[in-house]
C-alpha cells in the first residue's frame, strides 16, 4: 500500500512537471505544445547517453540535458510556434508541434534505438533501499523545487513579471513595448530547460527510452486538465492525484487497464468541470 | 410588426460596467444609428443584441420573445442578422460561397440527404445561389463572383458581409462600424444600400464612428457615453444636443 | 466557369482514371501490388470520412486508429467465431464505429482544439488497452484470424472490388456534402466559429454529425482492413497509424478531397516502394507534416494552383464596387415574400 503511495507520487511528480512546463507554455504563446513530453524524453536520453557512453560526471551530465532541453525549447518557438503564431490560424501550431514532436521522437529511435535502456544512478545508493530508493524522491523534489522556482520567478524577477504581462493580454503587452518575441522565446528554453531537468531526475523511474514523450505528454495534460490550465498548485496536485490513481489501479485492478483509467478520470474532468480544480473557464460556447 | 429592443440591460466585464440600465429599440424599416465616444458601450450592445454577450441585467427581446439568454444561432434563425467590425470572412471560399452560408437557416437538407445526393439539397443549393448572385450583384460584387474573400478589397469584404447578412431575409441587420476604411465613394454606395434595406422593411441598427454618414442616414439617433444613453432622437436634434457636442463631436 | 469543352475533357479524363482503377487487377504484375493498391483503398475509407471531420471542420483527431481496430475486431470476432455472415458483420463493424464516434465525440467535440486532439488520442490508447487486456475477446496479445467475405469478394481480386466499391462510395457521400451547403458549413466551423455562430450554424451539432460518419466509415474500414490483413494484433494499430491519416489530409490539402485521396494513394505506396524509406517513414511523416504545415499549410494541392496561377500570370483585376440597387431591392423583397 506504501509502495503504491510512493511510486505514484514519483511517476505522477513527472506529470505535474510536465503540467508546469504547459502552464509556462501556454501563458507566453497561449500554445499547449506536444513537445512537452519530449523535452523530458531528451533529458532522460541524453542523460544516459552523456553518463554511460561519454562518461560525463553527474553533475556535467545533468548540466548537459538541460542544456540540450533549453536548446529543444528554443527550436520549438522558432520552428514549430513562430511563424505559426502570426497566422490567425489556431489549428497550425497543433500541427505544427505536433510534426516537431513526431520528428523528434523518430530521430531519437533512429538514433538511440527502440530499447528502453537503464538510467544509471545519480546519487551513490544501494538497490536495496525499498521505498527510499531516488528513483522515487527525485522527481518528487525536482517537481517541488520547480513549482517553488516558478512561484519566485514570477513573484521576484522582472522578466518573471512580464511573463504574467503577457498571458493577460499579449497584445496590450506588446502595444506598450514589451518585446514579446524575445519573451516567448526565454520562456521556451525555460519551459525545455525544465523538461530536460525533469527528465533527467525521473530517469530511474521511466528508463532512456524514446517514447517516453508522447505518453507524457498526454497524461502531463491530463493532470494539467485535472488541476486547471493556469495553475501550477494545480498542476502539482494533478499529477500526484492521476499518480497515485494509476499505480492504485496498477495494483488493485492490474497493469494492463493503466491508460483506461487515466483516461476515463481525464473525461469524468472534462465532462464535470472542464476547468479543472483550480483553473478558468475552458469550454468555448458553441 | 415585431420590434427589437433591449430593456434596461446593463452589462460588466470585471469590474468595469460597459452599459448601465441602457433601453434602446430598433423599429422595422427604420435605420437606428448609435454613436458615442471609444468605450462608451456601442459594440457591447451590438454583441448583446446579437448574442455574443448575456446581460447582468435587464432583457434583449424580439417583439413577445424574450432572447436574453439565447444562444447566437438562436438569434440568426430568429431574423436578426449582423455585421462585424473586423470582417469575419472565410478566406479559402469565393465570394459566392461566403454569401450563401448566409442562408444556412433556410436551409432544410439535413447531412443524410446532402450525402446520398438526394433532390431537396440540390433544388435549395440552387434556390440559394441564385438569391446569392441578386444579392452579391445588388451590392456591387456581380464581378467578384468567383474570386477568393482572402484576395478581396477592403471595401468588398465589408460589402460581402452585408450580403450574407441578407441571404436570410432578416427583420433586423446590425451593423459594426461598417464605413470603416471605406472611401467617401464607397461610403456613398453603403448608404444607398443601407437606404434599399430599409425602405424593404427591414430594421438598420447602424453603430458607428462617421458621424457625418450616421446623421445623414439614419432616422433616429442615439448617443452613449460611458455605458449610458446621453441623447436620443432626430438626427438633428442630436446633432445640436450640447451634451452630445461636448462629450464626442467637440466643438 | 469553365467552358463546356473543358468539362467534357474533365469528364473523360475522369472516366478514363475510373476506368484504369477498376481494371487494376488486371494489370499489376503481381499480387503484392494488388495488395497495396486494396490497402490504399481500404485507408481512403477511412481518411475519406475523417477528411470531413479534420479536412473541413477543423477537428483534429489524431486517434482514428483507435477506430479502425473496433471495426476491424468487431468484424473479425462476429465474422469469426460466432459465425454471422460477412455482410451483416460490415454493417455491425460501420455501427460499433459510429456508436464509439459518438461516445467519445459528445464530450470531447466541445472542448478547445487541444484538448479534443488529447481526448481523441487517448481514446485510441484505451482502445489499445483493452485489446490486449480483454483476451477472451480479442485473443489478446496473440490477436485474430479475420475471415473473408462471402463470394465473389473472397478472391483478393473480389476484395479488391468490394474495397473499390465501398471507397467509391465513401468519395461519393462526401463529395456531395462539400458541395452543398453543409460543406460550407463545416468550413464555417473550421475558419471562422464567429461567422459559423452569425449565420446560425449550429457548431457542435454539425462537428458531432460527421465525427459519427467517420466513425461509422473507420469501422467499416476496420472491417476491409482485417479481412485484407487475414491476421490482427493490438500491435497493428499503433498510434503512428492514427497520425499517418491525418498527415494525409494535412498534406493532400484541407478542404478538398481530391487532395486527401491522392495524399493517401502517395503516402501508402512511397514505403513500400523503397525499404529504407519504409524505415524512415514515420520520421518522414512528420517532416513533411511540419514543411506543409509551415510553407503551404492548405496542402500541397493549393499550393500548386497558386504556383499555376502563378506561372499564368494571372492577376485579379480591381474592379470598383457598382451596387445594383433595384436588383438588391427585388432579391430583399422576394426573399420576405417566398
Amino acid at each position: 500500500m506504501l509502495t503504491v503511495l510512493v511510486s505514484g507520487l514519483a511517476s505522477g511528480a513527472l506529470l505535474a512537471a510536465a503540467a508546469l512546463v504547459y502552464n509556462v507554455m501556454f501563458s507566453t504563446s497561449k500554445v499547449l505544445g506536444v513537445t512537452t513530453g519530449q523535452t523530458a524524453m531528451l533529458g532522460g536520453v541524453f542523460g544516459a547517453w552523456f553518463m554511460t557512453r561519454l562518461h560525463f560526471p553527474v553533475i556535467g551530465a545533468l548540466l548537459g540535458s538541460v542544456i540540450v532541453g533549453a536548446v529543444f525549447g528554443l527550436l520549438t518557438d522558432l520552428i514549430a510556434v513562430r511563424r505559426v503564431l502570426s497566422r490567425s490560424d489556431e489549428h497550425l501550431w497543433l500541427l505544427s508541434t505536433l510534426a516537431l514532436a513526431t520528428i523528434t521522437q523518430q530521430a531519437v529511435a533512429l538514433w538511440w534505438g527502440t530499447e528502453p535502456l537503464p538510467f544509471p544512478r545519480i546519487i551513490h545508493q544501494d538497490f536495496g533501499a525499498g521505498l527510499l530508493d531516488q528513483k522515487y524522491w527525485l522527481p518528487v523534489v525536482t517537481a517541488l523545487a520547480l513549482a517553488a522556482a516558478l512561484e519566485l520567478f514570477y513573484r521576484r524577477t522582472l522578466y518573471g513579471k512580464l511573463f504574467l504581462a503577457m498571458s493577460e493580454d499579449a497584445f496590450a503587452a506588446r502595444a506598450r513595448g514589451i518585446p514579446t518575441d524575445r519573451i516567448r522565446a526565454l520562456s521556451y528554453v525555460i519551459v525545455g530547460a525544465m523538461g530536460g531537468l525533469a527528465g533527467f531526475m525521473a530517469g530511474q523511474l521511466t528508463f532512456a527510452y524514446f517514447a517516453v514523450g508522447i505518453t507524457l505528454s498526454l497524461n502531463g495534460f491530463i493532470a494539467l486538465a485535472v488541476g486547471g490550465l493556469g495553475s501550477n498548485a494545480g498542476a502539482l496536485v494533478g499529477g500526484a492525484a492521476l499518480g497515485i490513481l494509476s499505480a492504485g489501479a496498477s495494483y488493485f485492478i492490474g497493469g494492463e487497464y493503466q491508460n483506461t483509467i487515466a483516461v476515463g478520470v481525464l473525461m469524468l474532468v472534462l465532462l464535470v468541470k472542464p476547468a479543472g480544480l483550480f483553473g478558468a473557464q475552458v469550454a468555448r460556447p458553441v | 410588426m415585431k420590434v427589437l429592443e433591449a430593456r434596461n440591460v446593463s452589462k460588466r466585464f470585471g469590474g468595469v460596467v460597459a452599459l448601465s440600465q441602457v433601453t434602446i429599440d430598433i423599429q422595422p424599416g427604420e435605420i437606428h444609428g448609435l454613436i458615442g465616444p471609444n468605450g462608451s458601450g456601442k459594440t457591447t450592445m451590438l454583441n448583446l443584441l446579437s448574442g455574443y454577450y448575456r446581460p447582468e441585467e435587464g432583457t434583449i427581446c424580439l417583439g413577445e420573445m424574450d432572447l436574453s439568454q439565447a444562444a447566437v444561432q438562436r438569434r440568426s434563425a430568429g431574423g436578426i442578422a449582423r455585421t462585424f467590425q473586423k470582417p469575419r470572412l472565410l478566406p479559402t471560399l469565393t465570394v459566392v460561397d461566403n454569401a450563401m452560408i448566409g442562408g444556412w437557416t433556410a436551409t432544410r437538407a439535413g447531412f443524410l440527404s446532402s450525402a446520398l445526393g438526394l433532390p431537396l439539397p440540390a433544388r435549395e443549393e440552387r434556390l440559394l445561389r441564385a438569391r446569392a448572385l441578386e444579392l452579391l450583384s445588388g451590392v456591387g460584387l456581380g464581378g467578384v463572383l468567383s474570386r477568393r474573400a482572402s484576395l478581396l478589397e477592403h471595401a468588398e469584404q465589408r460589402f460581402l458581409e452585408i450580403a450574407r447578412g441578407l441571404m436570410g431575409n432578416p427583420q433586423f441587420l446590425l451593423l459594426d462600424e461598417p464605413a470603416g476604411g471605406l472611401t467617401g465613394v464607397e461610403i456613398g454606395h453603403l448608404q444607398s444600400i443601407l437606404k434599399v434595406v430599409r425602405d424593404a422593411g427591414v430594421g438598420v441598427l447602424l453603430v458607428e464612428h462617421h458621424t457625418d454618414f450616421v446623421f445623414r442616414v439614419s432616422d433616429r439617433v442615439t448617443t452613449l457615453d460611458l455605458g449610458k444613453v446621453i441623447k436620443h432622437g432626430v438626427p438633428s436634434d442630436v446633432r445640436s444636443d450640447p451634451e452630445v457636442i461636448r462629450v464626442y463631436l467637440g466643438p | 466557369m469553365p467552358p463546356a469543352a473543358d468539362t467534357t475533357r474533365r469528364r473523360i479524363a475522369f472516366g478514363g482514371v475510373l476506368l484504369l482503377v477498376a481494371a487494376l487487377p488486371f494489370w499489376v504484375r503481381n499480387p503484392y501490388q494488388l495488395h497495396i493498391a486494396s490497402l490504399i483503398g481500404v485507408y481512403w475509407v477511412l481518411i475519406g470520412g475523417l477528411n470531413l471531420v479534420a479536412g473541413y471542420a477543423g477537428a483534429i483527431s489524431v486517434g482514428h486508429v483507435g477506430l479502425l481496430s473496433v471495426g476491424a475486431y468487431a468484424f473479425a470476432i462476429l465474422a469469426g467465431p460466432h459465425g454471422w455472415h460477412p455482410a451483416l458483420a460490415v454493417l455491425a463493424a460501420g455501427a460499433l464505429g459510429g456508436l464509439c464516434g459518438l461516445l467519445i465525440g459528445l464530450p470531447s467535440l466541445r472542448l478547445p482544439g487541444f484538448y479534443f486532439a488529447m481526448s481523441t488520442l487517448a481514446c485510441s490508447l484505451i482502445i489499445g488497452e483493452l485489446a490486449l487486456a480483454k483476451q477472451n475477446l480479442t485473443g489478446g496479445g496473440v490477436g485474430l484470424a479475420v475471415p473473408g467475405f462471402a463470394a465473389p469478394f473472397r478472391s483478393a481480386r473480389g476484395l479488391y472490388w468490394l474495397v473499390l466499391l465501398l471507397a467509391g462510395a465513401v468519395t461519393w457521400f462526401t463529395w456531395n456534402v462539400t458541395r452543398r451547403m453543409w460543406g460550407r458549413a463545416l468550413i464555417a466551423v473550421r475558419d471562422s466559429v464567429i461567422a459559423a455562430q452569425a449565420t446560425g450554424v449550429p457548431i457542435l451539432r454539425v462537428k458531432l454529425t460527421v465525427f459519427v460518419f467517420s466513425g461509422v466509415t473507420a469501422g467499416v474500414a476496420g472491417a476491409l482492413f482485417g479481412s485484407l490483413q487475414s491476421y490482427i494484433t493490438p500491435d497493428t494499430f499503433v498510434f503512428e497509424m492514427g497520425l499517418f491519416f491525418f498527415v494525409c489530409i494535412i498534406i493532400g490539402g484541407r478542404g478538398s478531397i481530391i487532395g486527401p485521396l491522392i495524399g493517401t494513394a502517395v503516402l501508402t505506396a512511397l514505403p513500400e516502394l523503397s525499404a529504407p524509406l519504409a524505415r524512415l517513414s514515420n520520421f518522414l511523416y512528420g517532416v513533411l507534416l511540419l514543411v506543409v504545415v509551415l510553407i503551404a499549410p492548405e496542402g500541397i494541392g493549393r499550393l500548386l494552383e497558386t504556383s499555376i496561377a502563378r506561372i499564368r500570370g494571372q492577376r485579379p483585376t480591381s474592379l470598383p464596387v457598382d451596387p445594383d440597387l433595384r436588383r438588391l431591392a427585388a432579391a430583399i423583397r422576394s426573399g420576405h415574400s417566398p
